[in-house]
């Protein structure tokens, strides 16, 4: 999925893309089971999804609306800023976390999206994120 | 100065979520700076070779975590507390750090009302700023006798 980005996580934070807008929106889907390598640690023994992890899940799936909204080019994107990221409720192995994430402006090569990580109706985070975007127009390919 | 050893005692991190080495200087409850090394046998280091961001945030928690906890803990030794991250507010990411290097945490403590503690937190590598903006965490100590943790651990 990742393969036009210069990005880089090792694990993919979305399981699956149930709608994308282009240009506009994106709902994607990740299922938090207890074998993640990072709940080992986080906590031993009370396996608890690291809040800047479901950050991450909103980055990529703003990073796969980039994606879908640019249909040619090398595209480079990283994380500019986060603004306004609130974590309010835990996240623990068995949930279905929701990413919705939209476009909201650009300016520039600044990209700016609002996010919301939800568990069924409740909201576990919120933020605003600004990637950069940078695009290559690429020509034939040698 | 801290060593890993002693940040295990005050974070219920653990392998492979524990992102702060050792603890350079450290005024309880106030400011604190920590390190993060990063070397190529890390779980994260498959794929580029970059720290992601969302991992640097977790670091400066981490570093801001020990700064409170270290001062619960110098008020009572057997203190029990909870760190929550809260938020993050303004922070702007100038570059990854990649393997090799070695990353300076810094974080300040700015205000607190209640729980929360707001933290302007700073990344450096050498004395390049890659990182810096302000973090959130939530903390409470918990009731005397209460068992370990509580539901919540750090974050």
């Amino acid at each position: 999925m990742f393969h036009r980005f210069s990005y880089s996580f090792p694990t993919l934070a979305v399981d699956r893309v149930e709608e994308v807008e282009r240009e506009k929106k994106i709902k994607a889907v990740k299922w938090i089971t207890a074998n993640e390598i990072y709940l080992a640690g986080h906590f031993p023994g009370e396996p608890i999804m690291p809040g800047v992890l479901t950050l991450e899940g909103m980055v990529q799936s703003a990073l796969i609306l980039v994606g879908e909204s640019l249909s040619r080019g090398n595209i480079s994107a990283s994380l500019h800023k986060v603004d306004r990221v609130r974590f309010k409720r835990a996240v623990i192995p068995g949930d279905r976390v929701e990413f919705l994430v939209s476009l909201t402006g650009k300016e520039g090569d600044l990209w700016t999206f609002k996010g919301k990580t939800q568990v069924g109706e409740e909201t576990a985070a919120e933020a605003t994120l600004i990637l950069k975007v940078v695009v290559r127009e690429v020509g034939f390919e040698l | 100065m801290m060593e890993n050893r002693e940040i295990q005692s005050i974070l219920p991190h653990r392998y492979p979520f524990l992102l702060v080495d050792r603890i350079l200087e450290i005024e309880p409850g106030k400011k604190g700076i920590g390190i993060k090394c990063l070397t190529g046998g890390e779980w994260f280091s498959q794929g580029h070779g970059a720290y992601p961001p969302a991992l640097l945030l977790e670091s400066l928690a981490q570093v801001g975590g020990i700064v409170l906890g270290s001062k619960a803990r110098k008020e009572n030794p057997q203190s029990q507390f909870i760190g929550l991250f809260a938020g993050v507010s303004d922070f702007q990411f100038q570059r990854c750090p990649v393997l090799g290097e070695m990353i300076t945490l810094k974080v300040e403590a700015t205000q607190s009302l209640a729980s929360l503690y707001r933290f302007s937190a700073e990344a450096f590598v050498g004395a390049e700023k890659i990182a810096g903006g302000q973090i959130l965490l939530s903390f409470m100590q918990s009731p005397a006798g209460a068992p370990g943790r509580g539901p919540a651990g750090k974050k």
